[in-house]
């Protein structure tokens, strides 16, 4: 699953056409989704983005191959172009900084960015944003830093009171191509296959149940040392338990032997 | 998703972090000359990106980030009872680098640090004055321990400082453990025979299978036959030796192949150790699943895991008779458990 977080709705909107999202209902949030993609949207300011990603990724806790995108617009110096679409590398909030992890080539300009606590009318050292800081705090609690991703157009140099729904709305159409690049770049970063299907799952987990916890952990290293090895398929986890305790330990060591050798 | 395109990964080194407090540190300007095109950002202490929570080490392996840094304390450590001091009075490691170019399954650095990144420390200057009180007595120095400097040495010259400052000392000996084949550095440098530069060798299956991102076997040996030559003082190691169901043949080939290209009589030593790791890096190994060195049914003994006693034998063993063939026993030193 894809997560977008956009503040606005106006980010929203060109995304949920280009993406075809449907309204969800499912929380006291605007909420956009299809099969692959969920966007919340997120309402501006620190409390209502942590408070949005927080109930967002608590709903559907994200997977090990899932990514999380804020997309949105800030302020930005002068020499940073109007609609130039930004990738941040480092999140300054007060005296804390955040770095997501940028594993993946890409042809965006990187910078940092400051998050702030009111639009800003006075020029910074590096763009501005409202919530970038606290979605990071809150996702980074269930992605990895390099599964997300803060992805911001310039609308303006400090003049918020210029900004205008329709002009956000053109901004963020103009690099629906960016956010398509950027979900290719994070997907395609660390795709580890389950090392068992779910059917082998099952049947260790059965058989897991037959021994203590260490003896159990002790198999699932020595079925995992195997797959590793690319051995093939395991051998059959012997449905015949034996009843006397020690019998069973050998049953095990045998096994572990035969996984190992 | 439209966009189906697989990205290739970032060149080394993509982005540098910079303490702002050695920004303007030499080391730290030529390696941004270096790396005219990497994103630069400031930090103001390493820990803030190295131990940075919810990074991916295995990820973070594909695509390394380098880290200029500033160390504060103790550069140097006392040797630890998994390595040979080789009988000096004072044996310490040099830590002036945290992380490592090469990407080995079976190293322990994998359990030690949270990141793949690399810290470099620019102020080397302050290792040599902690060291500096030690060196009235016989002391070793291990510079490349927690890393391997040679394989960074275009971007660091720290082997080449170590270099000058050993010779300015008659009682500082100096280990240089290397996977590489870059000793290009070495070139210009009149050999110290207080310098013993070491060589990890492996089968080349074991290289492709666990020694990611590092020099083949034959690249090495050509760099060791090259040292030799030059008339450094060469050691090998064939420390760790990881046990397969090929065990016996890929080793004894290594041992022929390795005394096809070099002359015995131009070795120090040669080490011979079979994987140990300790027990709590070795889970933090198992965490990352990268590999199946970690899944081993080792035997865990006093916090230290290393291969069941009888498998551990068979190794020293086997390839100590091999070795023997063209070593005498004396220079020949091995690595086992303590009973």
């Amino acid at each position: 699953m894809i997560y977008f977080i956009t503040a606005l709705d106006a980010e929203a909107r060109p995304l949920c056409e280009y993406y075809r999202l449907k309204r969800d209902t499912s929380l006291p949030y605007t909420l956009y989704r299809n099969e692959e993609i969920v966007l919340a949207v997120s309402g501006m300011g620190r409390t209502n983005a942590l408070m949005a990603v927080s109930a967002l990724l608590g709903w559907r806790i994200p997977e090990e191959k899932d990514i999380l995108i804020n997309i949105g617009i800030c302020g930005a110096p002068s020499d940073y172009r109007i609609g130039e679409a930004l990738l941040i590398h480092q999140i300054l909030d007060g005296d804390r900084r955040y770095y997501p992890d940028i594993l993946y080539s890409h042809r965006l300009r990187e910078t940092s960015m400051r998050c702030v606590d009111a639009p800003q009318s006075v020029l910074s050292d590096y763009p501005v944003d409202m919530e970038s800081s606290p979605i990071f705090q809150a996702a980074s609690r269930f992605f990895k830093l390099h599964q997300m991703a803060f992805l911001k157009i310039v609308s303006d140099h400090c003049t918020p009171e210029l900004v205008t729904k329709e002009g956000v709305m053109e901004l963020l159409r103009s690099h629906v191509n960016s956010v398509d690049a950027l979900i290719s770049s994070l997907s395609a970063v660390e795709k580890q296959p389950p090392f068992f299907s779910v059917d082998e799952r099952k049947k260790i987990e059965v058989f897991k149940t037959h021994f203590t916890k260490s003896q159990g952990s002790a198999l699932e290293d020595a079925l995992t040392y195997f797959r590793l090895r690319n051995k093939g398929e395991f051998p059959p986890l012997n449905p015949l338990i034996p009843n006397s305790k020690r019998e069973r330990s050998l049953l095990l060591e045998e096994l572990i032997a035969t996984l190992t050798a | 998703m439209k966009n189906s395109l697989q990205p290739s990964p970032p060149k080394l080194f993509s982005h540098l972090y910079i303490e702002r407090d050695v920004l303007d540190h030499p080391q730290s300007q030529m390696i941004r000359r270096k790396f005219a095109d990497s994103q630069v950002i400031l930090i103001d202490h390493y820990k803030e990106v190295f131990n940075r929570p919810s990074q991916s080490f295995a990820a973070q392996s594909h695509s390394k980030k380098l880290i200029l840094a500033r160390k504060e304390g103790k550069f140097l450590h006392e040797g630890s009872q998994y390595s040979d001091g080789f009988g000096h009075e004072q044996f310490f490691y040099a830590s002036s680098v945290m992380g490592c170019l090469y990407d080995c399954d079976y190293c322990y650095l994998q359990g030690l640090y949270p990141s793949a990144n690399t810290v470099l420390f620019v102020n080397l200057e302050d290792a040599f004055e902690q060291l500096r009180p030690y060196l009235g007595g016989d002391t070793l120095v291990a510079t490349s321990y927690d890393t391997d400097t040679l394989a960074i040495e275009s971007l660091t010259h720290q082997t080449s400082m170590w270099l000058d400052f050993a010779d300015q000392y008659e009682n500082l000996y100096l280990e240089i453990r290397t996977k590489s084949a870059n000793i290009k550095s070495l070139k210009s440098i009149t050999p110290n025979p207080r310098v013993t530069l070491a060589w990890t060798l492996s089968p080349q299956e074991i290289v492709d299978r666990y020694e990611h991102a590092t020099p083949s076997l034959e690249k090495r040996l050509g760099a060791v036959a090259e040292a030799i030559s030059l008339g450094w003082k060469v050691r090998l190691c064939i420390d760790p030796v990881i046990y397969t169901e090929k065990f016996a043949i890929l080793y004894t080939e290594l041992i022929e192949q390795i005394f096809r290209t070099i002359d015995p009589e131009a070795i120090e030593h040669l080490t011979l150790g079979s994987f140990r790791m300790s027990q709590s890096h070795l889970r933090s190994l198992k965490k990352l699943r990268r590999s199946d060195v970690a899944f081993y049914p080792y035997a865990v003994r006093d916090e230290m895991a290393t291969y069941p006693e009888a498998i551990e034998e068979h190794i020293l063993e086997t390839l100590l008779a091999k070795t023997m063939q063209y070593l005498p026993k004396e220079r020949i030193r091995t690595w086992q458990r303590q009973s």
